[in-house]
């Protein structure tokens, strides 16, 4: 079940000139989130804004997001300090399927914020998880860790090229009965969804749609996916309630 | 609930005269899950056709000041999906069943109150949607000619005994011989206003933000419009009007209902605020108590100036 909360900035850091990560305190979110759910933030324009979970901290009752900012809505979000509040609707939408005790996570733009919510998870649990994040270049690192493949268009920085190519570094044993999770734009995903196919990998992709309410009642953010029934061409499901996750193999891209 | 809240359609008894707008409640399911819906007169289900829609491709919304355009176009399961799996649900709400029909021929809305009317025991009245402007054939062109209207209205008419509710589209020039064309089709109510016709243009791309290219504007910049042709009509009817355009707050449904509402239907504040229909219902007991009035006696107290 998920309700409105008005809920109080606890810290703020920036990452770069244009991404700040805000630390929110709402017990009721952080003690029920899980990796791949998102919340809807109120700002001044007249809808919501979503955002993925980037981590939480059920001890402190607190979870983080991540913020790019984009347009005004992200500006403003952004620029919020501790002690001031908003109201945000959340945790919405299916999180990732984690039953696998494999995982490779794939991370790109503003999908590096649910990736580093997977890694804290599933490293948690002792399970094993490879991470590939791909930026353009040096500047646009972030969320990054030593232990993650780092791929950049530039090539200013670890490997040179896309996150498959940092995906084509993996070996044999990294990769058999994994589960390949990825969060990013839509090319890096549909990209990662076919190197999946030809390992023979499961694969669940994070789709991002313009939304409105976040909770599955205006169907203004549907995505493509296979339809079910014989007959029917495909079925738009609301990338909010239906998803945000879907498996990889069901979608239209 | 309070007894200063309940409301009548012509025969059609509402708790309340709060009733959640066709297309921003989806059938009930997810907002039953963030407040209880029974505090409410109504729920208007999402619009309704013969077979089943994808609706519009692409981007589907885009925000403006004060409102958002969408072009969802549609989309639904179908009748005999809905029936199925969704009329039921809708009766264990405990608030007024409205079923939004919507066509694209004058056929189609006969098909389908034929399919509706034997499930007349779980239905408290049939919206026909004459007005949405998502879709290529049918609907708002039908709702934009008063000829057009009273036939179509006429035509349903003998088809059922179900409380018919005309929504009409304020796309047109005169609403009111719109509104008087479904009184004379035999309506027992109309409800304004659909959405307004409007465009968003991106331009970094030059495109507009719509991949319909148009959508429905709705939201509070909509609800003078709303007010204004609620107002008009309500001096030219004998039938009630259903208010619905904006609404975001008790004094808008206030408003709505001393320029001629009977009820009222909240949209795209549940989209922003999914609880605010029951903040609106507390605040109007709040104030029907203060005013020691009951919410009905409101109805087209309005006083023009001269
Ligand atoms: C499920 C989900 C999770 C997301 N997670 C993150 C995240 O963790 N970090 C992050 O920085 N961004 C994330 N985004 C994108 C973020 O929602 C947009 O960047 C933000 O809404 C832009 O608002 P704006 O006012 O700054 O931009 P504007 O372009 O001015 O916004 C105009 C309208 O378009 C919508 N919009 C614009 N860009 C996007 C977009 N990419 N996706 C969806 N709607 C958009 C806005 O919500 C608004 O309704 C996520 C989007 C979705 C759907
Ligand atoms: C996303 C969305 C979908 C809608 N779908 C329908 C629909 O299926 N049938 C209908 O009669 N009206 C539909 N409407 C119109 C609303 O019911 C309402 O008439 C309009 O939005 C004006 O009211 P508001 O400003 O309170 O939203 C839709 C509106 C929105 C925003
Ligand atoms: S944003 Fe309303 S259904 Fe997804």
């Amino acid at each position: 079940m998920n309700k409105d909360f008005f809920c109080e900035v606890t810290s703020k850091c920036m990452l770069n000139e244009e991404t700040a990560l805000i630390e929110i305190l709402c017990p009721e979110i952080a003690s029920c989130a899980v990796p791949g759910q998102f919340v809807n933030i109120t700002c001044s324009n007249f809808l919501r804004r979503p955002f993925g979970i980037a981590s939480v901290n059920k001890e402190a009752g607190t979870f983080k997001v991540g913020i790019k900012i984009v347009g005004e809505g992200s500006e403003e979000l952004a620029s919020m300090d501790e002690g001031e509040g908003t109201w945000i609707l959340g945790p919405l939408g299916n999180g990732f399927d984690l039953s696998n005790n494999k995982y490779i996570l794939v991370g790109g733009g503003s999908g590096v914020f649910p990736i580093n919510f997977l890694y804290e998870k599933l490293s948690s649990e002792g399970k094993s998880v490879k991470v590939v994040q791909g930026f353009r270049d040096a500047s646009q690192i972030i969320m990054n860790n030593d232990d993650y493949i780092l791929t950049t268009d530039a090539g200013d920085a670890g490997i040179k090229g896309n996150c498959c190519d940092g995906l084509n570094t993996l070996t044999d044993e990294d990769i058999n009965g994994s589960t390949i999770l990825c969060v990013g734009p839509m090319p890096m995903m549909r990209a990662v969804s076919s190197w999946a196919e030809q390992k023979g990998l499961d694969c669940f992709v994070s789709l991002e749609q313009r939304m409105a309410c976040g909770i599955g009642i205006c169907l203004v953010c549907v995505c493509k996916i296979k339809a079910q029934e014989q007959g029917i061409e495909f079925d738009h499901k609301r990338c909010c309630k239906d998803g945000p996750v879907f498996d990889a193999k069901e979608v239209i891209w | 609930m309070s007894e200063r809240l309940f409301v009548n359609v012509g025969d059609t008894f509402l708790k309340s005269p709060i009733i959640l707008a066709s297309g921003t409640c989806n059938m009930g399911r997810e907002l039953s899950e963030i407040y209880d819906l029974s505090i409410l007169g109504g729920l208007s289900s999402k619009g309704l056709t013969i077979k089943p829609r994808a609706g519009n491709e692409g981007v589907r919304v885009a925000e403006c000041k004060a409102g958002m355009l969408n072009s969802v176009g549609l989309q639904n399961p179908g009748v005999e999906h809905f029936i199925k799996y969704d009329l039921d649900f809708m009766n264990t709400l405990d608030t007024g069943v409205i079923v939004n029909v919507a066509g694209h021929s004058t056929e189609d809305y006969i098909d389908m109150v034929k399919a509706l009317d034997p499930h007349k025991d779980k239905i408290d009245a049939l919206e026909i949607n004459l007005s949405c402007p998502n879709v290529k054939e049918g609907c708002m062109s039908i709702g934009s000619d008063k000829e057009q209207i009273k036939k179509i209205v006429g035509q349903l008419r003998k088809l059922t005994d179900l409380p018919l509710w005309i929504k009409l589209t304020p796309n047109v020039t005169d609403i009111s011989s719109m509104a008087l064309a479904a009184q004379d089709g035999g309506a027992d109510a109309v409800v304004l206003i659909n959405t307004m016709l409007g465009m968003a243009v991106d331009i970094k791309t030059r495109r507009p933000v719509l991949h319909n290219n148009t959508g429905g504007y709705s939201g509070p910049a909509i609800k003078p419009v709303a007010i204004r042709m609620v107002s008009e009509c309500y001096r030219v009817l004998d039938i009630p009007i259903i208010g619905c355009g904006g609404i975001s707050e008790a004094s808008d449904v206030l408003e709505f209902m001393i320029a001629g509402a009977s009820a009222v239907e909240i949209g795209t504040a549940s989209l922003v605020v999914p609880d605010c229909p029951q903040f609106i219902t507390e605040e109007l007991e709040a104030w029907c108590e203060e005013n020691d009035t009951d919410i009905r006696t409101l109805t087209g107290t309005l006083q023009l100036w001269q």
